[in-house]
């Protein structure tokens, strides 16, 4: 402990006691690693059933929430929440409690390896041999030699690994490192960005302070299943609910999600038509509190808007009233309501609304999220016509070298981009999966990363707080096989002068010693270091959020379209929705493929949702299998007639459809990302939300398992078939 | 006809008073369905995935369960609340008069339901006269996992069997530890010192654990609050989780 450390914080760490022991530091500032020792040769701070904790961050998804995972002789038992963590306070989701099925998973890359493809490739066989690290750094510094030849595309998460290639990059001479997540594109976080920059001056995702609004209108934001940090909105709407007068939630979306399930009030409107409502209801809160309209929402014809939204007018100005009435509305914009053509005047269209309503920046309103206390701009993944254009260069057969950590494009991406026959025009792709992902099963090497609970780094998180933050990670079990850190291998590839990730990392965050007001502070490196991983991350004991610049924002006039109408039968609206458990990386997890569904309650597999009487015209029922056919791809599911969802739409969750990932995730229902076309909005997100797609039957039937039928074994509900 | 022997009043044989001692409330206007608790439960707690075709044939293990129910028809359709329930640990516990064996008991100290794994025949008499449907029964060793996945196991809870019952204990492992704590400093535990493992990592805050017999806890002030009801109390079955009514009732009219 340094002298900087109040005595007060020293017993608060202490105090943490009962539920979390002491959290300790691996072993000391300078060690590596901790290690994994018999009973008979314990390290020191361990004792016979006594628990050892560490504090690391979440890396099943890039919300990048604090863990305390609890070990035992070496062996991770447990995660739970950081209870400091600014993000998520101690709580974790489904799928951060399951991720010690990934540390622990059967079928993870135990060794590096390469992929003798040859001939074989097309057909997909395997060659695979073991090589050793020392031949792995070779390869990678080779390809490092030929740096305009050189990609790297990673996972969605601002790590210290994306600050390391960056900055490797920048020195070589090679094309900046490209991030991407599925989850951003379902999102369509680019989108958001790119309206904030239209309507305030400054791109960014943006804050929604959710605890402190006493009215929230969400169109399509499943801000309590996966939407950009699901711990901090599942706190921000606690909170709300708890308020005195308790806060009422709207929800404005073709389906009843899980969010929308705890909605006070759902409308089932149409998809492409959130941003005529959005501006019809500042038209009509305009013209009732002010008398005039602004710009922004001036044209818009209100009985037009409720048309092509599929409601009544009377919800409209039922819906305006509620605004009129709050004291701190606030509107969020999902991601689904942005994935359409002009996904980008729907977004500019709901900040306006926020503008109008007056909550930027005011307590239950809109704020610009904290910038990182590393410093940084907005940097944000890359959207689905980037992910575009480096299929294009990699047909062009201008990238030599793929590298690829932390995301599985094979899997991920729409197939109609081409990234797989793409990659046949890209002499080696490099992956660092740690598990046997459709990606890495292409690859000429598998240079496997350690599981991310035995990894060092560091997260710049700025959403779902309002603390300028660092988030930290430390290894709290030893690596179990013969894996590599990718930082290391890109240190001793390049040949940068640090001996390794932990001096990368404390070089790193050594600015922050000398910053004030942070959670504590520490008179040295070393003391800083040690402090870092006791508690998981630096951060800032005061809110920095900003206000979003409102001049001009509601004076702008918008381009709203409504999407023509379906033809009952004939086609459908496909939304596509990330599984609330599995996410974008959970299905090689089984506890969550066993968790089910919060809506369905269906288990292991893939379903598409049909409305009741839409099935019954179809002459389809529960489990009946259907051939699900858009412009781009087929793919065949059975039926769940879902009693909350619009006749002219259908919906299907993505997570599942591998055709690799281990014993848990292949062969396991379908991939609807298969049916995506390459279809973008202005800002480049994927128009995905503009999908029709036919329906077929096919005579089959596959049961599907659902916890709900657990009931009717015991003689309730049971479920007609 | 000869006269039957007197049969001692149930409740006044097996109820152990309405206080209880420890208890949960479950707030479900903010209990998002998000399933958290599940995964928590059942990592704390060794309970083992049984695989898509048992699961589907009603052997899924988690002790705890989401339920939502659906009202009315398109357009005018709600999902209930979601409810997750896990064992209610009853004061009077219709599954602890049938087991011809006693695995299923009483504790005096921690005043809850027992599962005594290695006396456990496996007759699921219980299973039947829950009420809940909160116990579960391993139909095969679903604990054999391929290695290295046992790494996880907490060595603080049993690994199951074939054959035998089990159900949600408060996490009486994490109780045990708080009050051997409280008992060595010399004092009471205190609330919110000890939490199960659903409790901890519910985002929401929607699960409150902590004592029923001090009246200043927050499960004890949850549970008399005027949102308060319990799961079929009317079969006096006392139970020691209480449910805060949420959902569409609020402030729309
Ligand atoms: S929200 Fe993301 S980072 Fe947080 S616990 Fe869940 S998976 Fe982990
Ligand atoms: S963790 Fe909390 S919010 Fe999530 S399902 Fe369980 S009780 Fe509900």
């Amino acid at each position: 402990m340094t002298d900087k450390l109040s005595r007060r914080d020293f017993l608060k760490v202490v105090g943490a006691g009962a539920a979390t022991a002491a959290v300790l530091t691996g072993c000391g500032p300078a060690s590596r690693y901790v290690t994994r020792e018999p009973y008979t040769k314990m390290p020191e701070y361990n004792y016979n059933g006594q628990s050892t904790y560490f504090a690391t961050t979440c890396r099943e998804c890039a919300a990048g929430c604090g863990l305390i995972v609890r070990t035992m002789q070496g062996r991770a038992i447990k995660t739970e929440g950081n209870p400091y963590h600014p993000v998520n306070l101690g709580k974790t989701c489904a799928r951060g409690q399951a991720t010690l099925q990934g540390l622990y998973n059967p079928d993870r890359l135990r060794n590096p390896v390469r992929n003798s493809r040859g001939e074989s490739y097309q057909t997909g066989e395997k060659d695979w041999t073991e090589i050793n690290w020392d031949t792995a750094i070779e390869v990678v510094a080779q390809a490092l030699k030929d740096p305009a030849g050189v990609q790297f595309l990673l996972g969605p998460a601002p790590d210290h690994l994306f600050d390391l290639v960056r900055e490797i990059c920048k020195t070589i001479g090679a094309p900046a490192p490209i991030r991407f997540g599925a989850l951003g594109m379902f999102e369509a976080r680019v989108t958001l960005g790119e309206a904030a920059r239209a309507m305030f001056g400054r791109p960014d995702t943006l804050f929604f302070d959710l605890a402190n609004a006493d009215l929230v209108i969400s169109f399509g934001a499943n801000f309590l299943e996966t939407w950009i940090s699901p711990v901090a909105y599942t706190r921000g709407y606690s909170k709300m609910r708890k308020q005195r007068t308790r806060g009422i939630l709207v929800q404005l979306e073709a389906r009843l999600s899980q969010t929308a399930a705890k909605a006070d009030l759902w409308h089932p409107i149409k998809p492409g038509s959130e941003g005529l409502v959005a501006a019809a209801l500042g038209k009509l809160y305009a013209e009732q509190k002010f008398g005039i309209a602004p710009a922004a929402f001036e044209a818009v014809d209100v009985a037009a808007a409720a048309e092509a939204a599929g409601l009544q007018l009377e919800a409209l100005e039922n819906l305006t009233a509620l605004l009129l009435d709050a004291d701190r509305p606030l509107v969020i914009p999902g991601g689904a309501a942005l994935a359409h053509e002009h996904g980008l005047e729907i977004a500019k269209a709901i900040l306006a609304l926020n503008a109008l309503l007056g909550n930027l920046g005011k307590p239950g309103g809109v704020f610009h999220t904290p910038v990182s206390p590393l410093g940084e701009e907005y940097r944000r993944p890359a959207s689905l016509r980037e992910m575009a254009e480096l299929v294009e260069r990699m047909k062009a057969g201008k990238i030599k070298t793929l590298f690829v950590h932390g995301v599985n494009p094979v899997f991920e991406l729409p197939q109609a981009l081409g990234f797989q026959a793409a990659l046949e025009k890209v002499p080696t792709l490099i992956s660092f999966a740690t598990f046997p992902d459709e990606t890495a099963m292409l690859a000429d090497y598998i240079l496997p990363d350690h599981h991310g609970l035995e990894s060092w780094g560091y997260q710049r998180v700025t959403d779902g707080t309002g603390q300028a933050m660092l988030s930290g990670a430390q290894p709290v079990v030893a690596p179990f096989y013969n894996t590599k850190s990718t930082v290391d291998v890109l240190l001793a590839a390049a040949g940068l002068p640090f001996k390794d990730e932990v001096e990368y990392l404390q070089n790193q965050v050594a600015p922050l010693v000398e910053q004030t007001g942070g959670f504590y502070s520490a008179a040295d490196l070393p003391s800083f270091w040690a402090l870092f991983q006791q508690f998981g991350g630096w951060w800032k004991n005061d809110v920095s959020l900003s206000a979003p610049n409102a001049a001009g924002a509601t004076e702008k006039k918008l381009n709203l379209k409504a999407v023509e109408a379906s033809e009952q039968h004939e086609e459908f609206h496909l939304l596509v929705y990330p599984s609330p458990i599995l996410a974008e990386a959970g299905a090689n997890k089984p506890w969550l493929q066993e968790i089910p569904d919060p809506m369905t309650t269906v288990m292991w597999n893939s379903w598409i949702e049909i409305n009741p009487h839409t099935a019954e015209e179809l002459g389809l029922h529960n489990d009946d299998v259907v051939r699900v056919v858009s412009p781009f791809g087929a793919v065949e599911v059975s039926v769940y007639k879902y009693p909350a969802i619009r006749p002219d739409v259908v919906a299907i969750p993505f997570g599942q459809g591998h055709t690799a990932y281990g014993r848990y995730a292949e062969a396991r229902g379908i991939n609807p990302a298969d049916l995506f076309g390459p279809n973008f909005n202005e800002a480049g997100d994927l128009a995905f939300a503009d999908l029709k797609v036919r329906i077929e039957k096919t005579g089959k039937k596959r049961e599907l398992s659902r916890l709900e039928s657990k009931l009717g074994v015991y003689g309730e509900g049971m479920e007609e078939h | 006809m000869a006269s039957l022997p007197k049969i001692p009043e149930y409740k006044a044989e097996w109820a152990e008073g309405e206080a209880g001692r420890w208890g949960i409330a479950i707030d479900m206007d903010l209990c998002t369905g998000c399933q958290a608790c599940v995964a928590a439960c059942s990592m704390e707690n060794n309970v083992p995935f049984v695989g898509e075709h048992d699961a589907g044939y009603g052997r899924q293990m988690a002790w705890i369960r989401v339920e939502r129910l659906w009202e009315g028809e398109y357009p005018e359709v709600k999902a209930t609340p979601f409810q997750p329930v896990m064992c209610q640990q009853c004061g009077a516990a219709p599954c602890e008069a049938v087991c011809p064996v006693f695995a299923t008991v009483h504790s005096q100290a921690e005043q809850i339901n027992l599962q005594v794994y290695n006396r456990c025949v496996g007759t699921r008499y219980c299973a039947n006269n829950c009420p809940y449907v909160a116990r579960v029964f391993n139909w095969a060793d679903y604990s054999n996992y391929p290695e290295p996945l046992a790494n996880q196991f907490n060595p603080d809870v049993t690994v199951r069997r074939r054959g035998v019952m089990e159900k949600c204990t408060f996490c009486i492992q994490r109780i045990h530890k708080a009050t051997d704590q409280a008992k060595a400093e010399g004092r009471e535990v205190r609330d919110g010192e000890v939490q199960p493992a659903c409790a901890q990592a519910c985002p929401a805050d929607a699960i409150v654990f902590g004592r029923l017999d001090d009246p200043e806890s927050k499960v004890s002030k949850l549970s008399k609050d005027k949102r308060a009801i319990k799961l079929l109390e009317d079969l006096g079955t006392q139970p020691r989780v209480t449910y805060l009514k949420g959902g569409y009732h609020g402030n729309l009219g």
